[in-house]
């Protein structure tokens, strides 16, 4: 669904499984045209206590097992922190599970 | 043709998936790599279904602390080799099958030989490394890899078909951090159950399987969602490029 306001875009962003101890499950958010994962992730870690801590190993690294997908595209397929935005898009954060 | 006995035993789900599909099932040979909580529902489920042939394989032995969530042991199967305990029951469960327990660590040297004339495989792992290797090997043997994984109350599942769906390695580029994982019993049962569905739904041509998506389940909140996960166009075992 396109933006009435032309210079701005809005995303979906859905967290799973442990993400979702430190942020909401779902949320919408708006930025300015130009915006990247980069962008999301500050506003994010800013707005969710702990959230940094969980993704990042250090700052502008995120943790290997961080997967952030862009409408179903991983972000390390495509320009990791710098992959574009555009309006509608849908991000998926999800840190995998490993036990059997 | 099924026997008296057969249709008598599988009643309940003939009236699903016909007798086609019951045959389909009793000719069926799968792999189990894994014999612990994920493996214990898949193969309990598998075999209680009639897939004619199981080839269970792990390297450990038993112990108590397995016993909240790994359903194929009794407390007195504490110390035995898991897939000689494992193989016992499921024959008990189900004579009517054959039960191939394989105590090995898989390796990249006997990972070739461990999927030898199975046509599916179902991931019962509790790490990412041996995953990588048991699902490379399944893709170049184009087996289809029932993926399933657990931690705390959380699951995931998605299942891989060579030359059509994402690799295991574009689904999860990356392991999880390894280590002693918290496991609820029930979030096995959940996942290795869904699992075990996948499987029969496969081996009798019936539903849609979760190809190119992945069940993410979150048992503390009651919620299962479902993703849309694309390949890397570059991967060298899946990619287009």
């Amino acid at each position: 669904m396109m933006n009435d306001r032309q210079d701005h875009i809005t995303l979906t962003v859905k967290s799973f499984a442990t993400f979702r101890e430190v942020m909401d499950a779902k949320l919408t958010i708006d930025f300015p045209k130009g915006a990247t994962i980069r962008t999301l992730l500050a506003e994010l870690t800013g707005k969710y206590e702990g959230l940094g801590e969980l993704m990042f190993a250090a700052p502008e690294t995120l943790r290997d097992f961080v997967n952030i997908l862009r409408n179903g595209r991983n972000i390390h397929f495509l320009a990791e922190l710098d992959t574009p935005l555009d309006d509608g898009d849908v991000i998926a954060l999800f840190p995998p599970v490993a036990g059997g | 043709m099924l026997s008296k006995e057969q249709k008598e035993r599988y009643q309940r789900q003939i009236s699903v998936f016909g007798e086609d599909g019951q045959e389909a099932l009793g000719k069926a040979r799968i792999v189990i790599a894994g014999a612990g909580g994920l493996g214990s529902a898949i193969a309990l489920y598998c075999a209680a279904a009639g897939i004619g042939h199981i080839r269970l394989i792990d390297c450990d032995t038993v112990e108590v602390s397995n016993l909240n969530r790994q359903i194929l042991y009794r407390t007195g199967d504490v110390g035995k080799e898991k897939v000689t305990a494992a193989a016992t029951d499921l024959r008990s469960l189900n004579p009517g099958i054959e039960v191939e327990p394989v105590e090995t660590k898989i390796t990249a040297e006997n990972v070739g030989s461990l999927l030898d004339g199975s046509d599916l495989v179902l991931d019962g792992l509790d790490n990412f490394p041996a995953r990588y290797l048991l699902a490379h090997a399944a893709w170049n043997h184009k087996i289809p890899f029932i993926h399933g994984a657990v931690s705390g109350m959380y699951g995931q599942v998605t299942t891989i078909i060579p030359g059509v769906t994402p690799c295991l390695q574009c689904m999860v580029p990356f392991p999880p951090p390894s280590g002693a994982i918290p496991i609820i019993g029930a979030t096995t049962g959940i996942i290795g159950s869904i699992q075990a569905a996948e499987a029969i739904k496969y081996l009798t041509r019936r539903g849609v399987l979760f190809t190119g998506r992945m069940l993410l389940w979150d048992g503390l909140r009651g919620d299962a969602s479902v993703i849309t996960i694309e390949h890397d166009p570059a991967c060298h075992e899946c990619g287009t490029e």
